[in-house]
């Protein structure tokens, strides 16, 4: 389903269903997802539509958190100065685009997943992310594309002591999503003390895979910082 | 007689009135006044152009009138002799001035110093919603003289900056998350451990209702009609009221669903006579 399409396009996968339909200039968006339907009326000549992953944040309420926290099922434990590679599980939002030459117009966003919400750090200070429970896998795992993706954490632990691995948020300003069959995200992980670390991501496009829409730059947001610091630990 | 001449003599005549003050004095004093509105202009400019993204607009404002009255004020007092006044005079006339206008002044100036303590200390924001005293709404803008509030019916409210500054601040919105709890009673024949697996099952299905702190549910008081159940419950502090208003509904809706009953408040009467009989 992700991919770049004409104005004209009828598409089904996983029980979810996108159209665009019309002649000349009026044209019906219509989606299904789930028990969910929105229909939406586009007035376009020229043009293309493109569905990709976006940051995995905006559902089901915009603005309430920016940040994703996952939290593994079985947790990591991770000798003083090694580094490691896993990989995780992450939700899929999808967005649908308008595109042309000058600008990225977001029509829609929408998710199969059902999303849930969590306090990472105490309630004066800390901050509301979405939650997501994986596993960590040695290797890629399989995933329904447009459920979940995968996400290829490098962490290295910087500390002279073992450190557990349960909790690991990162900021949606940061992300860098790709996909190809499935959505796809490359991040980091340092670990600075037994309770305090640091995500980023890869901004480099992988191989035979394409670069999402960026919904903050398109919305023109500039990242000064390009890491999150987890302050309150991994637990 | 030339005019240069006469310009000349224009310029040099003296004014009585200003104590032998020329008219070269008096248009001085104006030149030095504008230049220093100018210069004040300028350096608002200056400022709001530097400060635009990195300040809040009403410290932005604050901070550009301190500098534009100040630079016009420096500029007055430096063109008063020009017209025959000298400052220092002006200082013990403008110490009484000060005595007379202070006390005459005292609420603007408590509510201007309270409104300087309000934007440092910042324990309101524009947007936020508060409950100041006696008044709950939504924060619209905080002034350097006073605090605007749309009350939750929609109601205008301005409150001096002083009122604001020493009265009980409840910002409802300054914590990431905050906390709210129903009491729901259910009959002594349902089975209570059945009841909180049905409210607790139905609290992880809502998404704002936050994973983490988990949400509590106990029996808390065995009731003259019920078994009272307290259900605390942490959500977003920006969605806590709407999810507060969903879901008494439907946790009463769940737990009849069940066959678990909600009862009225009810006591049993042993007639005399039937015991006996």
């Amino acid at each position: 389903m992700f991919g770049k399409y004409d104005l004209n396009v009828e598409l089904k996968e996983e029980g979810i269903e996108i159209s665009i339909t019309g002649k000349g200039k009026k044209k019906s968006y219509y989606r299904k997802a789930g028990e969910e339907e929105v229909e939406k009326i586009i007035y376009a000549e020229e043009g293309n539509v493109v569905i990709c992953p976006v940051e995995p944040v905006n559902l089901p309420n915009e603005g309430t958190s920016q940040h994703l926290l996952i939290e593994l099922e079985k947790p990591i434990i991770i000798e003083p100065r090694i580094e490691d590679v896993f990989y995780v599980k992450f939700p899929v939002e999808v967005g649908v685009f308008l595109i042309d030459k000058k600008d990225v117009e977001r029509i829609d966003i929408f998710t199969i997943t059902k999303p849930k919400y969590i306090l990472y750090g105490p309630p004066e200070s800390g901050i509301i992310c979405k939650w997501w429970g994986s596993d960590a896998f040695s290797e890629a795992p399989e995933v329904k594309r447009l459920y979940e993706g995968v996400m290829k954490v490098e962490a290295k632990n910087n500390y002279s002591e073992w450190v557990e691995i349960r909790k690991m948020v990162f900021r949606a300003l940061d992300m860098k999503l790709f996909y190809n069959e499935h959505a796809f995200m490359h991040s980091y992980l340092e670990i600075l003390k037994k309770t305090m670390g640091e995500t980023s991501f890869n901004e480099r496009k992988p191989k035979n895979m394409k670069r999402a829409i960026d919904i903050y730059l398109a919305k023109g947001i500039k990242r000064l910082e390009k890491k999150f610091v987890m302050e309150w630990g991994f637990k | 007689m030339n005019i240069g001449a006469a310009i000349k003599d224009v310029i040099d005549y003296q004014i009585k009135v200003l104590g032998g003050r020329t008219v070269g004095d008096v248009i001085f004093f104006f030149v030095i006044l504008f230049v220093a509105v100018i210069i004040a202009k300028i350096v608002r400019i200056n400022i709001r152009r530097t400060l635009k993204e990195k300040v809040p607009k009403t410290t932005l404002n604050a901070v550009e009138k301190i500098f534009y009255y100040g630079i016009i004020t420096v500029g007055f007092l430096a063109a008063l002799p020009y017209i025959g006044v000298e400052p220092t005079g002006l200082m013990v006339a403008g110490g009484i001035a000060g005595i007379v206008i202070g006390f005459a002044s005292q609420t603007v100036v408590s509510n201007l110093i309270s409104g300087i303590f309000l934007l440092i200390e910042k324990p309101i924001k524009i947007g936020d919603g508060v409950s100041l005293g006696d008044v709950s709404g939504v924060v619209k803008d905080i002034r350097i003289l006073s605090t605007t509030i749309r009350t939750w019916d929609g109601i205008y409210v301005r409150i001096p900056n002083e009122k604001v500054f020493t009265s009980n601040i409840q910002n409802f919105v300054a914590h990431a998350a905050r906390r709210f709890e129903y009491k729901i009673g259910i009959a002594y024949k349902d089975d209570a451990d059945k009841a909180i697996e049905i409210i607790k099952n139905l609290l992880e299905e809502h998404p704002l209702i936050l994973k983490e702190p988990a949400p509590q549910i106990f029996v808390e008081e065995l009731g003259e009609s019920s078994v009272n159940l307290a259900i605390r419950i942490w959500a977003p502090s920006s969605h806590w009221f709407s999810v507060k208003t969903e879901m008494l509904w439907k946790i009463k809706v769940s737990l009849e669903k069940e066959g678990i009953e909600i009862p009225f408040p009810q006591r049993v009467i042993w007639m005399a006579d039937k015991k006996k009989g």
